[in-house]
């Protein structure tokens, strides 16, 4: 049997005003209607307005972990917001069965010169909590927030990450039937975010709903059951979370490849040339097919071709590449005199190859930098520096925030002796 | 576990209390005063006590800054640069009392005009009713005028001036200057966030409404100017009733004071409809 529906989202549309003049001008408009009672068309845009949502239909079950994805200004916070009735839709409608607490605003409303124990009932009264609900928890909230010997000093005196603990010690103690989440491995320290997670968890065995937004793929494919992936206002798509995590990281891949190659940051000129009878004449990045590529599945054979034109005879010539991730680390350095490639001497054209069977990295965008040397590393030819980008990308591996894939493989041996 | 008690159900709309009356208004603002009472508490315990947790002075200042309003009118009437006309009692203790009032009903007129701003810190990530954000306001408005008020009492007494009974009504008869001071606030307060030029007319309206009522000078002074405005400026009434009430025991507007009182329920009801109406689209444009 189907669980029953706690959230129905049926065709709501939100928009927004660019301009705050403009902005001020419509509002002063539509206050000015409603006192006399004139209805207001929200479903039309004004000069300056655009949809921040549009059109968007989700159906939230009770016990299911709903992520919305999608990147700054895609409209994850603000259908949070309107989830949690802060703002109403301007076409369509929202339901929702069963009280909501939002762990968004963790500390909402703290005094800085009022206990840590005062502002437990001060905050947990504006989350909704009863006193003697409060009352009830007061310790386990002390406790989880981990500032029991502070907790009689103003919050003032608390560091950040101490209020912050306490924000959310409280808002996650509010128990209720749907939780809404935004970016929560923001909170605190490591060992507090574990804490926090552990605290979703049980949260979601007991058969809590929760909404998270987070741009963090790893909480998403841990903490979810289903994906709402969320683009320019428009739900793009809804469904498995592998799948659809490994979409969207590859739409953003694709989307920074693009910003990358218009930038001066990766400009194919940043080549520096110390010879002018030596060339590196073109760098191609190969498939398995030989055909040139700017994406790669991760995974897959990658090939390096280097074609020279050497108007001199260079002695010891030495080829390198690096390849650096879109963080700016590097993940590889080859040096061909020192991989088996041991040239005498190159002259006239020709072309070196250096073969990656398994180009198994974090998907996103790498750039590949091309070295010639001449006998010593000190004596360089030629430098392409990071002239050469790929995106990689993920299609079905399990692949999580570590730098590289390195195709493992668990085994378990009990040696229990029965 | 999440609250299984919980049964509630809501459905957002973009129309979604465009069709509440002024009755259905009220009956929402009693039902949500009622049910958030701990959230008031709480949060006029956090702006009143906290207030004066790091003055020396503390609650002090309830008393200093309409003791020096007192002694400057004085001054002021003392000179001869003030003729307030027949006030028939001592000036200094009629414009106690009367600035009193004044200041009362002025800080229900902010009590409402800050309501939306009061919450700002929380107001676009928690849901919660924001009238209580109004009453919280009152009660710390309310809060410090007594505490002034009690010992304003015991300087009327030194003055020479005793109280009639009608001093106990007190809490009654400013009632038409909260709906009126609260609801032109709440007004404003939907206005500020998407008219701020505008708000601030108001505000500067309101400290000119103080030369035109008959606050520090008697409300039959001798000037034919005044006397019209007077006439035609409702709070006249209600300020003239309610001291003469409290220093002689009888007015000469009943009627006048009834009537106003009766609209002023009226007007609050309405900006309170608007409120609920306006609220949310309102509170979008404080992005």
């Amino acid at each position: 049997m189907q669980a029953q529906t706690v959230i129905k989202i049926e065709n709501v549309s939100k928009k927004f005003t660019r301009s705050i003049k403009r902005s001020m001008a419509y509002g002063s408009f539509d206050l000015i209607r409603k006192i006399v009672g004139i209805p207001v068309n929200r479903s039309l845009l004004r000069p300056s307005e655009f949809w921040a949502l549009e059109d968007v239909s989700i159906e939230i079950r009770k016990g299911e972990k709903v992520g919305f994805l999608g990147e700054n200004g895609s409209g994850k916070s603000t259908l949070l917001r309107m989830i949690n009735g802060i703002f109403p839709p301007d076409t369509g409608s929202i339901r929702v069965d069963g009280s909501i607490g939002a762990l968004i605003a963790v500390g909402a409303g703290f005094h800085p010169h009022m206990t840590g124990r005062e502002n437990i009932f001060l905050n947990g009264t504006i989350l909704g909590m009863k006193r003697k609900e409060i009352e009830s928890k007061l310790e386990e909230i002390i406790h989880f927030a981990e500032i029991g010997e502070f907790m009689d000093a103003p919050v003032s005196t608390y560091s950040s990450g101490m209020r912050v603990r306490l924000g959310f010690s409280i808002a996650v103690h509010t128990k209720p039937d749907i939780m809404l989440v935004d970016e929560i491995l923001a909170v605190g320290d490591l060992a507090f975010q574990l804490k926090c997670l552990r605290k979703l968890a049980d949260f979601r065995d007991e058969g809590g709903t929760f909404i998270i937004v987070s741009h963090n793929m790893q909480v998403m494919r841990n903490s979810c059951d289903r994906v709402v992936w969320l683009e320019s206002g428009k739900v793009i798509e809804s469904g498995n979370v592998d799948l659809i995590c490994s979409k969207y990281e590859a739409s953003q891949i694709n989307k920074s490849y693009a910003d990358e190659q218009s930038s001066q940051q990766f400009s194919k000129d940043n080549k520096i040339s110390l010879d002018p009878q030596v060339k590196i004449t073109s760098v191609e990045l190969l498939d398995e097919a030989d055909n040139a590529v700017e994406q790669l599945t991760l995974g897959q054979p990658l090939t390096v071709k280097i074609r020279y034109n050497a108007m001199r005879k260079v002695l010891v010539p030495i080829f390198a590449v690096s390849v650096h991730n879109g963080d700016g680390q590097l993940v590889i350095e080859s040096y061909s005199d020192k991989e088996g490639l041991n040239l005498k001497e190159i002259a006239g054209e020709g072309e070196v190859v250096l073969k990656l069977p398994k180009f198994a990295y974090r998907p996103g965008i790498y750039s590949f930098t091309v070295m010639l040397s001449e006998q010593t590393q000190l004596r360089k030819l030629e430098w392409h520096e990071k002239s050469y980008k790929l995106s990689l990308i993920n299609e079905n591996l399990p692949i999580n925030q570590g730098l590289t894939y390195p195709y493992p493989n668990w085994s378990h041996h009990d040696h229990r002796t029965t | 576990m999440p609250n299984q008690m919980n049964n509630q159900s809501v459905t957002y709309t973009a129309h979604g209390h465009a069709s509440i009356s002024i009755f259905g208004a009220a009956a929402k603002l009693i039902r949500n005063l009622t049910r958030h009472r701990q959230l008031i508490v709480q949060l006029f315990r956090r702006d009143f006590i906290m207030s004066y947790k790091k003055s020396f002075i503390g609650v002090g200042w309830i008393l200093i800054s309409p003791l020096i309003s007192v002694v400057s009118w004085v001054f002021m009437n003392y000179t001869g640069i003030l003729q307030p006309g027949d006030v028939g009692v001592s000036y200094a203790a009629f414009v106690l009392l009367s600035s009193s009032i004044w200041s009362l009903f002025m800080g229900f007129y902010g009590s409402g005009s800050s309501t939306l701003d009061a919450g700002a810190e929380f107001i676009q990530q928690v849901k919660y009713p924001h009238e209580v954000l109004l009453f919280k306001q009152v009660l710390v408005q309310t809060a410090n005028f007594s505490v002034g008020f009690l010992l304003n009492i015991v300087v009327l007494v030194i003055l020479g001036v005793v109280p009639t009974l009608y001093i106990f009504a007190f809490p009654l008869l400013i009632l038409p200057l909260f709906f009126i001071g609260a609801g032109l606030g709440l007004f404003f307060s939907l206005v500020s966030v998407v008219a701020t030029d505008i708000s601030r007319f108001a505000t500067l309206g309101l400290s000119l409404l103080f030369y035109f009522t008959p606050v520090v000078y008697a409300a039959n002074i001798d000037n034919r100017f005044l006397n019209t405005i007077n006439q035609i400026n409702p709070m006249t009434y209600l300020i003239e009733t309610i001291r003469s009430l409290i220093f002689f025991g009888q007015t000469e507007y009943w009627g006048q004071y009834l009537l106003i009182s009766a609209v002023s329920v009226l007007f609050f009801l309405f900006v309170l409809r608007v409120f609920y109406v306006s609220e949310s689209q309102v509170i979008e444009k404080m992005l």
